[in-house]
């Protein structure tokens, strides 16, 4: 959690966003911020709408109504290969790697909009294009470095165990060195080491790097422990939005979720 | 024990990244290079220009072009054939229309030509995926093929509606044309083959590479890391139709000579491209060697052995024939997607460590 958020710059402000799949309303007139600097937690109970957040915030939703502003401009409804240019990145809850490749080109696909040696320079491959392949290599190989990843650089994804497979896909979110980072459930199914680890590399990545974050997780203790604020969705609706220790003690907070969570 | 990485560490990201990073490998691939472009020339006669060299090399071209677009790119298609045809009829119509023109370059015009109606019928693919997609290409490869059958303009308005390569010269050389002597065709098309393989090798390791294989693995995933599906799609759609109009041209203006659609670009030459990327290796440019190689040479040789070894019928070895690829194809699609290319690296793996494994 870091020290150095600040309050006044917003980088990312979601106001008064509807979406809604046919009858099932997955977002109803929600509207918070995301500040520079900050790890912003999104909780709520199964269904509350949490993915269906990132998904609008990344461009894969477009909600019916509201607006999403970034870094101080209003966004116009955008494909998801858009906002990445924009500097969103973000991992999945169910893990979405590249399965046939290796680590290492998974997170050198993450550098893809940061790539731009042409066709015909990628088809003689000396000159711009091995540059430009050398310069971020150097860039993809800090990021294995920093998650410990060195033994499966060249280990095709697919046959990782879960949590590397996890810590891959972090990997190769931080290879676009993002502004904005979403986490979508990262330490969803892993055991308490593993999850101990994640942890850390979320603070690290928001300390040292200055990573903006927004994460989802269910685990109550993680989101106290590393989360500047919190802003709880249920059913669609927004039900509090303030630091851990406001929202721990808000009554409806308690009866809606802390109530049935399974901890 | 001698063919291994130790002892020849990796300094730089350069050496990491070259196409054979062990050496012998390199010296292997040189001894065959020189073997191919010094050597061969010197010994080829018609029968291995035109029962082996030729055939093997041509497919070898339309395996690696369609291997980047469904090995690649996870777009699988069934117009192998009709784009084929499309570089045929555009080579035709150019080598006809500028006579003058240097075949280097109506073979890469061609290309050039298959590369757009390649884009017009890979549009689909941004709407429709798997089994859709494959039946639209199919739909695609009828059209072509019957297009080509129907308008006079595409044949010269020939009598008999087939296509004839007419005589022509690279350097006083005949290159097309009953006359074109063995090595000639031979080298023409080798020089084509190399070249390319060896750009489609720059291409699939580097940026555009891994963006084909992220639309293939995770489309959803490839979008958000910034990888636009259309540009992704239409890429692999338009590289890979420049490479099998390529060999389209190849195989009407140099192998073959004349050409009647429905006969040289049928369905089945679809499928035969399709199977060699699957028994070779589906996202290898080796495996589309090896494939070509294997699909083109496996079935001569059973019919020598068997026909004119042992005087079996010919029909029998045939469907034999049939069967046996239909039970490699179902063996490589169950055990092994990435064929033979990977059942060769793992031998190479093993061969790495021994003679001690562990
Ligand atoms: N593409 C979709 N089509 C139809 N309904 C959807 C779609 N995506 C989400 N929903 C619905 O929207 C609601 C919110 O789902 P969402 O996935 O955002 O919940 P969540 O908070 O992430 O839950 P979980 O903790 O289980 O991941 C659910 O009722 C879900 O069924
Ligand atoms: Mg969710």
């Amino acid at each position: 959690m870091q020290d150095t958020v600040r309050e006044d710059e917003i980088l990312l402000e979601v106001r008064n966003v509807s979406l809604s799949f046919g009858g099932v309303k997955a977002l109803e007139d929600i509207s918070f911020d995301i500040r520079k600097g900050e790890v912003r937690a999104i909780i709520g109970p199964n269904g509350a709408g949490k993915s269906s957040m990132l998904n609008v915030i990344n461009g894969f939703y477009h909600p019916q109504e509201g607006e999403i502003w970034f870094d101080g401009k209003l966004r116009h409804r955008m494909k998801p290969h858009q906002v990445a240019k924009l500097g969103i990145a973000r991992t999945f809850q169910n893990i979405a790697l590249f399965k046939g490749m290796s680590t290492l080109d998974n997170l050198m696909t993450g550098r893809y909009t940061r790539m731009h040696a042409n066709l015909f320079a990628q088809m003689a491959w000396v000159g711009p294009a091995q540059r430009e392949e050398i310069e971020h290599r150097q860039k993809v190989e800090e990021i294995i470095d920093f998650l410990k990843i060195q033994s499966i650089r060249k280990t095709p994804v697919g046959k990782l165990p879960y949590g590397m497979q996890k810590r891959v896909e972090l990997g190769r979110a931080l290879a676009a060195e993002s502004k904005l980072l979403l986490l979508d459930e990262p330490m969803a199914g892993m055991n308490l080491e593993e999850k101990e680890d994640m942890c850390r590399f979320v603070l690290d990545v928001n300390e040292q790097f200055g990573t903006t974050i927004a994460l989802i997780e269910h685990d109550m203790g993680v989101v106290m422990d590393i989360s500047n604020r919190v802003v709880v969705l249920d059913y669609g609706k927004k039900l509090a939005d303030g630091s851990p220790d406001e929202v721990r003690s808000n009554e409806e907070v308690i009866d809606a979720y802390l109530g049935v969570s399974h901890d | 024990m001698f063919y291994r990485e130790s002892g020849d560490f990796k300094t730089s990201y350069i050496q990491d990244q070259q196409i054979f990073p062990i050496l012998q490998d390199r010296m292997f691939v040189a001894v065959v290079a020189a073997f191919a472009f010094l050597v061969v020339p010197f010994l080829i006669n018609d029968y291995w220009e035109k029962s082996v060299l030729l055939p093997v090399l041509i497919w070898s071209l339309a395996a690696i072009g369609l291997n980047i677009l469904t090995g690649y790119c996870g777009q699988v298609s069934l117009g192998t054939g009709g784009f084929m045809a499309v570089g045929a009829y555009a080579s035709y119509k150019f080598t006809t229309a500028f006579p003058e023109l240097n075949l280097f370059i109506v073979v890469l015009l061609s290309g050039g030509v298959t590369a757009m109606v390649g884009i017009l019928f890979g549009l689909p693919s941004l709407r429709i995926k798997g089994f859709y997609l494959a039946v639209a290409t199919l739909a695609s490869q009828f059209f072509l093929v019957w297009l080509f059958n129907k308008v006079p303009w595409f044949y010269n308005y020939s009598a008999s509606g087939q296509i004839n390569a007419p005589e022509r010269l690279i350097a006083g050389i005949a290159v097309t044309g009953p006359n074109a002597p063995p090595w000639a065709t031979y080298l023409f098309c080798l020089t084509f083959v190399v070249v390319f393989a060896l750009i489609a090798k720059n291409l699939t390791r580097g940026r555009f590479g891994r963006s084909w294989m992220a639309i293939r693995d995770m489309d959803i995933a490839a979008e958000i890391i910034g990888v636009a599906p259309l540009k992704a799609k239409l890429s692999a759609f338009s590289i890979s139709s420049f490479y099998i109009g390529i060999a389209g041209a190849l195989f009407f203006l140099v192998y073959l000579g004349a050409v009647e659609p429905t006969e040289a670009f049928g369905i089945d030459k679809s499928f035969l491209v399709l199977f060699m990327i699957i028994i070779g290796g589906l996202g290898s440019i080796l495996g589309s060697f090896i494939g070509a190689a294997f699909m083109f040479l496996m079935p001569v040789l059973i019919k020598n052995i068997l026909v004119n070894g042992l005087g079996w019928s010919p029909d029998i070895v045939a469907h034999l024939i049939l069967m046996i690829v239909g039970g490699l194809i179902m063996f490589f699609l169950i055990v092994e997607p990435h064929g033979l290319a990977q059942l060769w690296r793992v031998a190479k793996e093993k061969l790495r460590l021994w003679p001690f494994p562990h």
